[in-house]
């Protein structure tokens, strides 16, 4: 009998455990710590208020209310997973799949509640609570809610749960849960909407149940944001716009303050709050999701005009009484470019107020070209705006340069025929054009237009502004060639003189493939305030729809005394 | 006669420490988040506790040639026992390995290893190279015999520390040591056919055991938990009654089988060592104290005594860690359980009964 073999086997495991030990322990103890901690310490996040978002009066456009979402617990219902999930299901009416993938998707660990059913009512959640009480628990969460999500949608944009794409997201600071608003106001104000998430530090056990507090952040409610935006307005603007494709922007002419800014057709926010049925928005051919007010560049047509007059006339290639006869064409070379009428002899403020393309012509042509992307440059095209609102668009200025490095061709005349007239490769968005045109009415300056009031009770309005450098002379006469345009029975736009404001304003037919988009862009004067106007419709055939569709809109504010 | 004495002293105060490190142990698992919620499962401890000594005095006292005598009786009445069990014990847990006597619930399969430990030492003690052959069948034959009882309840942990009691006591005897490989070489090709007898719930334990994620929230939770309370000891652990693992309930069975990760999570790596250390101590002393008895079946006797403690430390920490299968074992004078405990300190008590003499 020997004790050796039981002696080395007794040794060699015991010298087994030791090692074992001394890995788990000493080599990965760090590791395991975590892991531990990870167990029992959890952030109960408290997901924070964002800022009320208010229009001028005070109206509450975009506010969070709370919705409420049922929870689970993984470790607690692993064995009756299955069930509970085909139960809940039928019980709720939400898709056993929705319930799998929230809980898949949403899960960060075995022990802290999953959300497997989003955003139902209160009594439907006491209900599924009542029938399984031992398993589930009831999370409320602020949810955004927009009051009148069409006529604001380009403006506010939406929000999104930051997990949507957190891996972007992650290096900026954001939580999973925290809210981050996507296009619009809610993008660019975000740091001021957002505020900051809370969270209650627990120690909690194995069951899921909280056993002690360590400690609590409450959360910062977000600022509220007021806008300059009229409610009102807003709605008489989409309500006119109707099915048109187009946009509606009316702004304070000294100030850039946006009174109203409706692109149309548009969408519905709430929907992508809750994140159903927004396909039909996303996949629609006519884009409801893109702000054409100032994300999409069109050709400016005959809107172009009144800059042209006013760079022509500041650097003396003409004066008020400079004459052109209009043939009804101008011919460059074998070329012939045609005017909608024969406008016969026309001065300046005549060629205005009629829209001549002949005139026009000539006078790009004495100007050259150079001097055309230099009165382009001067009135804002080509540039941001420097609007409140993120990415907007620049749209295009033409010049020689631009045109053999982008196009590969040498400039002809031709091109500076059309460029005169504000066609050709020249596009621009309508809030530019909106800016370039309100500067002859407010004395010379390019205004930053804007939409923000306050935030957080106090006062955020910053107006900035450009001075073009001109004579206050070759403005008059300009406006009132626009003056004529409304006021005048042979005025493009002399609908709107039935209005009984004080309008001044330039017509646009744009070329384009496809039906011409129409233009109206002008001033209106009403108890000693100034606005500026741009309407904008694609494709809408003619100028004259534009001034129709301006027509009805304004009278619309005139009725309601929004004005 | 001075030596002698101080091995016993020795290996009784290591049974002391290890009954207070067990007690210690116990008390801080049954607190939940701060909470003495286990009050009773403590005191019934600290009573089999006390009838634990008494059995011990009372073995110890008894000449141990009684038992060489009686070693056969004793595997028949045990045999009789496990019978008992598989017809009118009482179920719990989904096994059937209680019989109820006068109140006290107790285990019969963990009397087996006091009885297995006396019938090899009696077969064992009796080998001659002319009956080398015969004994090594009687002595097999026996314990499979028991084995298989003891699994059948179902209770695999319990019913596989038999046969390897035999094979660590074997190799140790005169037996021919290729009867014992062949053995085993004929039990590893047998192996893969053991896999089709095997309950649902033991195959998910070999899983885990081999992946323990594949199931972190069901069969492999256990396992996940256990390696993270252990790890995040550290060196010097969390200090009594603030492990987080323990404290804040992630670990079932702690009381019982998972005793260690207790000890290991508020005590660290120091700790844990310790423990080994205890351990190692009472196994060496016993092991050094068969080399110098004359009777050939005391010997045997204490070696199988320090073969089964060693089984149960080492299957029961080794579980715990992962690098065996979960299979219920509990670990010897720590782990919450009546019967085992009594069953080692009457196994204690033999030792000491056999140094005596």
């Amino acid at each position: 009998m020997s004790r050796r073999f039981c002696y080395i086997i007794f040794l060699f495991c015991f010298f087994l455990l030791g090692t074992t030990l001394f890995y788990y322990q000493i080599v990965k103890g760090d590791y395991f710590s975590s892991r531990a901690r990870n167990n029992y310490m959890h952030v109960l996040p408290i997901v924070s208020l964002r800022g009320d978002i208010l229009d001028r009066t005070g109206e509450k456009i975009a506010y969070d209310r709370p919705v409420f979402n049922v929870a689970v617990i993984p470790h607690h219902i692993i064995a009756k997973r299955e069930k509970l999930f085909s139960d809940l299901s039928e019980l709720s009416g939400c898709k056993k799949t929705t319930i799998e993938r929230n809980y898949r998707t949403l899960m960060t660990n075995h022990f802290s509640p999953v959300n497997v059913i989003t955003d139902i009512d209160k009594s439907d959640a006491i209900a599924l609570m009542e029938a399984f009480p031992e398993d589930l628990i009831i999370n409320p969460t602020p949810k955004r809610f927009y009051s009148m999500p069409y006529e604001f949608s380009h403006v506010l944009g939406y929000v999104k749960e930051a997990n949507v794409f957190y891996d972007k997201l992650k290096k900026y600071g954001y939580k999973p849960l925290e809210r981050v608003g996507i296009s619009g106001i809610e993008e660019y104000y975000d740091s001021y909407l957002k505020g900051e998430d809370g969270g209650d530090l627990v120690e909690v056990n194995a069951q899921g149940s909280v056993v002690g507090y360590i400690g609590q952040r409450s959360a910062i409610k977000g600022k509220n944001i007021k806008l300059t935006l009229d409610s009102g307005i807003q709605k008489a603007a989409y309500d006119v716009l109707g099915s048109r494709r187009g946009v509606i922007i009316l702004m304070d002419s000294s100030t850039g303050a946006l009174l109203s800014m409706v692109s149309s057709p548009a969408y519905n926010p709430n929907y992508f709050i809750k994140g159903s049925n927004t396909g039909s928005f996303l996949l629609d051919k006519n884009a409801p999701m893109l702000n054409r007010a100032l994300k999409s560049a069109y050709p400016l047509g005959s809107v172009f005009k009144p800059i042209i007059a006013v760079e022509a006339l500041m650097s003396h290639i003409i004066s008020s009484g400079t004459q052109f006869n209009c043939t009804g064409s101008f011919k460059l070379g074998r070329a012939v470019f045609k005017c909608m009428h024969v406008h016969g002899i026309q001065d300046l403020r005549q060629a205005l107020a009629h829209s001549c393309n002949v005139y026009f012509n000539n006078v790009g042509m004495l100007m050259g070209a150079d001097r055309i992307t230099s009165a382009a440059y001067r009135f804002g095209f080509g540039n941001y705006t420097g609007i409140d609102y993120p990415n907007e668009s620049k749209g295009v200025v033409p010049s020689k340069e631009w045109k053999r490095k982008n196009i590969k061709t040498a400039w002809y005349g031709g091109d500076t025929v059309n460029f005169s007239i504000g066609q050709g490769y020249f596009t621009v968005t309508p809030i530019q054009a909106l800016i370039a045109v309100n500067a002859i009415f407010n004395g010379g300056y390019l205004v930053r237009p804007y939409f923000i009031s306050e935030i957080g009770g106090e006062n955020a309005e910053i107006t900035a502004r450009k001075y073009i450098g001109t004579d206050s002379r070759f403005l008059d006469i300009v406006k009132n060639g626009m003056w004529d345009a409304v006021n005048t029975d042979t005025g493009t736009a002399r609908l709107l003189k039935k209005l009984g404001f004080s309008i001044a304003g330039k017509t646009g037919t744009a070329q384009t493939r496809g039906k011409a988009h129409g233009w109206f862009v002008g001033n209106i004067k009403n108890n000693g305030l100034s606005y500026s106007i741009c309407v904008f419709l694609e494709n809408a055939g003619s100028s004259s729809e534009a001034v129709k569709v301006c027509y009805e809109f304004l009278d619309e504010l005139k009725r309601k005394e929004l004005l | 006669m001075k030596i002698r004495l101080r091995t016993e002293y020795i290996v009784v105060i290591c049974v002391l420490v290890l009954n207070c490190i067990g007690l210690m142990s116990l008390y801080s698992s049954l607190h939940h988040a701060g909470m003495f919620s286990g009050r009773d499962i403590f005191y019934r401890q600290l009573m089999w506790m006390a009838m634990s000594w008494v059995a011990l005095i009372i073995v110890s006292s008894i000449n141990y040639r009684t038992f060489h005598d009686r070693s056969y009786l004793f595997y028949g009445l045990n045999i009789l026992l496990l019978f008992a069990v598989l017809f009118i014990g009482h179920e719990s847990m989904g096994a059937q390995r209680w019989l109820s006597l006068a109140g006290f619930t107790f285990q019969p399969s963990e009397l087996s290893k006091i009885t297995a430990i006396l019938v090899l030492a009696r077969c064992f003690a009796a080998v001659r190279p002319e009956n080398m052959r015969r004994y090594f069948f009687i002595a097999l034959g026996l314990i499979m015999f028991n084995a298989l009882l003891i699994i059948k309840q179902p209770d695999l942990g319990t019913g596989l520390t038999l046969p390897i009691l035999f094979m660590l006591m074997g190799f140790s005897s005169m037996i021919k040591k290729r009867y014992f490989i062949i053995l085993s070489l004929l039990v590893c090709m047998t192996i893969p056919f053991a896999w089709n007898f095997l309950k649902p719930y033991q195959r998910d334990r070999l899983t885990v055991f081999v992946n323990p994620n594949v199931d972190p929230l069901g069969a492999g939770y256990t396992i996940i938990q256990s390696k993270v309370a252990i790890g995040s000891g550290g060196i010097a652990g969390k200090g009594f009654l603030s492990g987080t693992q323990n404290q804040f309930n992630f670990l079932p069975e702690r009381h019982s089988d998972f005793i260690f990760t207790v000890v290991a999570e508020e005590w660290g790596f120091l700790g844990s060592l310790f423990l080994l250390f205890i351990y190692w101590i009472i196994l060496s002393k016993i092991l050094d104290k068969s080399k110098e008895l004359k009777d050939n079946y005391a010997r045997y006797l204490l070696m199988g005594i320090a073969a089964m403690i060693f089984i149960h430390v080492f299957v029961n920490i080794g579980m715990t860690l992962g690098i065996l299968p979960v299979v219920g074992i509990p670990l010897s004078f720590i782990s919450y359980g009546g019967t085992n405990l009594l069953m080692t300190m009457i196994l204690i008590g033999l030792f000491l009964g056999a140094c005596r003499e």
